[in-house]
C-alpha cells in the first residue's frame, strides 16, 4: 500500500509540476513579447487555445512526465522518496525505460484500472522489468550521474528558474528606475535631516494636535489595545490549547473553532480592520483602537496557546490525580508555568502595537500617525522628518524598557 | 474483603497497536505494601494511572472498596480521586510555585470551585499543610521556590501533597528512580511509615529489586504487560529473576 501511496502521489506532483513548468514558460514569453508598459489594460489575458488545442498541451505535460518518471527519479519520485529499479534491483537499463515509459501509457489510458488491479506492482511495470522501490539514503552511491544530471536535478532547476524569472516580470523590477528617478526623493531625504519641531507643543493650527498630544494618544491607544486584547485573549487561550481542551468530540470542536478563530483574524491586518471600524464608529483614535484590539486577540491568542501547550504535561497529571476538576488543574498547574511567557508576550504585544498605531492611521485610525500621512501628503517633509524622528526615539525607548524587562522575567 | 481489586485489566494504545497491559488481575488487601516491578515499558505506570483512571483502561475492571471505579462518571470519578494519593517519577510539582501551594493543591478536590481559583484555601487546610511539610521534616522550607529543592526534597513535598489528601490508597510512580541511593531510601522510608502508621494502602512501582525486596510485603512482576510473578519477595529467586528482567540482566544492589 505504501508504494502505492508514493506511486500515486508522486505522479500527482509530477503533473502539478510540468503544468507550472509549462504555465509560466508561457506567461513568461506573453509578459517578455507582448506586454508594453503603455498599455496597461492588456496585461494579463488568459491564455486562449482552441478545445484541441489544450488537449494537446494535456497530452503534452502526460509525455513530459512519464518521459522524466521513466529517465531517473523524477521530482515527484524523489520527493516521495522511491526510484525506478529492474527486478534485480540494479537501475534499470536504457532498452528498459523505454519499455517503462510505453507501457506506462496504458496506466494512464486505462485511468488507472491497471494499477488498481496490482497497487505494489502493476503490470506494465513488470512488463517492463522494472518495479518501484524505495530511493537509497543519500551517499549511498546509487546514482550513476550527479544529482543535477538526472531528470530531478533539471526539473528542480527549471522549476527555481522560472519561478524567480516570472516573479521578476511580474513585479516589475525595474533597477533602471531606481537609480535613474532617484533624485525625486533628494527633497524627502532633505526634509527627514532637517526635522521641523514647530507643533512639537503647540498643536498645529489647521490639524489641531501637536505632535506630543499625537504621540500620547498613539501610546495609549497601544496600550489600552493590548490590555483589553490579552483580557480576552487569556481565557481564549486554554480554550484553544489542545492539552486541555481535547478530551472528548466536544472539546476537540471547541479548541477547532478557537483556533480557527485566531488564525483568521489574524490572517486580516490591522489595517483593514481600522478600515472596517473607520466606517463602523467613524474616523478616529477609536476605530484604530479597536482594529489593533481585534488583532491582539488573535495574535495574542495565538501565542499563548501555544505556550499552554508546550508545558510540562507532569504537574497537569499530579494536579488532576488530587481530584481536582478541569478549571483548578488549569489554575494550579497550567497558569503557573506559562505567567513569565504570557508576561513577555504581552509586552512585546505593546511594541508592536505602538508601531501599528502609525499604520492604523493611514485608514483614519487616529494618533501620531495621522499627523504623519496629513503632513506627507501635503510635501512638508520637515514636519514628516519631525514626527518620524520623535516617533523613532519613542520606539527606541519602549524597544530597550520591554526587553529589559522581558529578560527579567523569563 | 480486598481493599482493590483489579480484575481483566487490558490497555491497548491506539496508536501503533500497542498492549501496555493485558488481562492483568489481582487484588490489594488494606494496609498492604506492593511493589510492582519489571523493565521499563513492561506497564506499571500504565497499570497504576489505570487504576485512578488518568489512563483510561481498554477493558476490564478496578473495584476500590467494592465500588466500581470503571463505569463511574469524570465527576464522581474525581470524588474517589482525593483517597488516590500519587506520587510520581519527576515529582511534577509546579517549580515556580512555592512549596506550601504545591501541598495545598493536594486538597483541591475537597473545597469549592470559586475560592480556590482566587487562590484562598481554609485556615485548617492551611495548618494541615503545615503538618504534612513538618511529617516529612520541611517546615523551614514553606515558602521556598519548588524548583530550589534537592530532588529527595522535592520527591517529600510530593508525599506531603499526596498526604494533604488524607488518603487510603497511595500509588507510587517509580519514587525514588530520579534519585540517588542515600535519598532513594529516605524517600521509601517515608512512604513506609505513610503505610504503618496511618494504615495506607501503597502500591509502589520500583525499578530495584533489592529496594522491592526491602520495602515490599508483596511483589508483582510485570514482563510485557503480563503478570509474570505474584507472591513473596523472598520467593524471587535466581530463575524467576532472569524470567523477569531477562537471561542477560545482573542483580544490582541499592544500599
Amino acid at each position: 500500500m505504501k508504494l502505492f501511496k508514493a506511486r500515486l502521489l508522486s505522479l500527482l506532483l509530477d503533473l502539478a509540476l510540468w503544468t507550472y513548468l509549462l504555465y509560466s514558460g508561457f506567461t513568461l514569453h506573453y509578459l517578455m513579447t507582448r506586454w508594453r508598459v503603455w498599455e496597461p489594460e492588456a496585461k494579463f489575458i488568459a491564455p486562449t487555445l482552441p478545445g484541441w488545442g489544450w488537449a494537446f498541451v494535456v497530452w503534452g505535460i502526460l509525455e513530459l512526465v512519464l518521459l522524466t518518471r521513466a529517465f531517473g527519479p523524477s521530482l515527484g519520485q524523489r520527493i516521495l522518496g522511491v526510484w525506478l529499479v529492474s527486478e534485480s534491483g540494479s537501475p534499470p537499463s536504457f532498452s528498459q525505460r523505454w519499455a517503462y515509459f510505453l507501457f506506462a501509457h496504458l496506466g494512464i489510458l486505462s485511468l488507472g484500472i491497471i494499477v488498481f488491479l496490482a497497487p505494489e506492482h502493476p503490470r506494465y511495470e513488470r512488463w517492463a522489468g522494472v518495479r518501484l522501490a524505495p530511493l537509497p539514503p543519500p551517499g549511498s552511491g546509487a546514482f550513476r550521474r550527479r544529482w543535477y544530471l538526472t531528470a530531478y536535478g533539471i526539473s528542480a532547476f527549471l522549476f527555481v528558474g522560472m519561478t524567480l524569472a516570472l516573479g521578476w516580470r511580474l513585479t516589475e523590477i525595474d533597477l533602471q528606475n531606481l537609480v535613474r528617478r532617484a533624485s525625486r526623493s533628494i527633497r524627502i531625504w532633505r526634509g527627514l535631516i532637517n526635522p521641523d519641531f514647530r507643533y512639537l507643543f503647540t498643536p498645529d493650527p489647521r490639524i489641531k494636535l501637536s505632535f506630543i498630544d499625537g504621540l500620547v494618544q498613539s501610546l495609549y491607544m497601544a496600550l489600552l489595545a493590548t490590555v483589553a486584547g490579552t483580557a480576552v485573549a487569556f481565557p481564549l487561550s486554554f480554550v484553544g490549547a489542545r492539552n486541555i481542551m481535547a478530551r472528548g468530540p466536544l472539546g476537540w470542536l471547541v479548541y477547532s473553532f478557537t483556533r480557527g478563530f485566531f488564525n483568521v483574524f489574524r490572517a486580516v491586518e490591522s489595517v483593514y480592520w481600522a478600515s472596517i471600524f473607520a466606517i463602523w464608529v467613524g474616523f478616529g483614535p477609536f476605530a484604530g483602537s479597536m482594529a489593533l484590539f481585534i488583532h491582539t486577540i488573535a495574535a495574542l491568542g495565538k501565542l499563548f496557546s501555544e505556550q499552554v501547550e508546550h508545558i510540562d504535561p507532569g504537574p497537569v497529571e499530579a494536579v488532576t490525580a488530587t481530584g481536582a476538576n478541569l478549571l483548578q488543574v488549569v489554575r494550579y498547574a497550567v497558569v503557573p508555568q506559562v505567567i513569565p511567557q504570557f508576561l513577555a508576550f504581552t509586552l512585546y504585544r505593546w511594541d508592536i502595537n505602538l508601531r501599528m498605531a502609525t499604520v492604523v492611521a493611514l485608514v483614519g485610525g487616529g494618533g501620531i500617525g495621522r499627523l504623519l500621512f496629513e503632513y506627507k501628503d501635503d510635501l512638508q517633509w520637515s514636519l514628516v522628518g519631525g514626527v518620524i524622528i520623535l516617533f523613532m526615539i519613542t520606539v527606541w525607548i519602549m524597544d530597550y524598557v520591554s526587553g529589559w524587562v522581558r529578560e527579567r522575567i523569563t | 474483603m480486598p481493599h482493590l481489586v483489579v480484575e481483566k485489566l487490558t490497555k491497548v494504545y491506539e496508536r501503533g497497536k500497542v498492549r501496555a497491559l493485558s488481562n492483568v488481575s489481582f487484588s490489594v488487601e488494606k494496609g498492604e505494601f506492593l511493589v510492582l516491578i519489571g523493565l521499563s515499558g513492561s506497564g506499571k505506570s500504565t497499570l497504576l494511572r489505570c487504576i485512578n483512571r488518568l489512563v483510561e483502561p481498554t477493558s476490564g475492571r478496578v473495584f476500590l472498596n467494592g465500588l466500581e471505579l470503571t463505569q463511574l462518571s469524570p465527576r464522581a470519578m474525581r470524588k474517589i480521586r482525593r483517597k488516590i494519593g500519587m506520587v510520581f517519577q519527576q515529582f511534577n510539582l509546579v517549580k515556580r510555585a512555592t512549596v506550601l501551594q504545591n501541598v495545598l493543591a493536594g486538597r483541591l478536590g475537597y473545597n469549592p470551585t470559586l475560592p480556590t481559583l482566587l487562590g484562598r484555601f481554609p485556615k485548617r487546610d492551611i495548618l494541615r499543610a503545615q503538618e504534612c511539610l513538618a511529617r516529612v521534616g520541611l517546615l523551614d522550607k514553606m515558602y521556598m521556590r519548588a524548583d530550589q529543592l534537592s530532588g529527595g526534597q522535592q520527591q517529600r513535598v510530593g508525599i506531603a501533597r499526596a498526604l494533604m489528601q488524607e488518603p487510603e490508597l497511595l500509588l507510587a510512580d517509580e519514587p525514588v528512580s530520579a534519585l540517588d541511593p542515600a535519598t532513594s531510601h529516605s524517600v521509601m522510608q517515608y512512604i513506609e511509615q505513610i503505610n504503618k502508621e496511618d494504615g495506607v494502602t501503597v502500591i509502589a512501582s520500583l525499578h530495584f529489586l533489592s529496594l522491592a525486596r526491602r520495602y515490599g510485603q508483596r511483589i508483582i512482576a510485570l514482563k510485557s504487560g503480563e503478570i509474570v510473578f505474584d507472591g513473596l519477595p523472598e520467593a524471587i529467586d535466581d530463575q524467576k529473576f532472569k524470567e523477569i528482567y531477562g537471561e542477560e540482566a545482573e542483580e544490582v544492589e541499592v544500599r
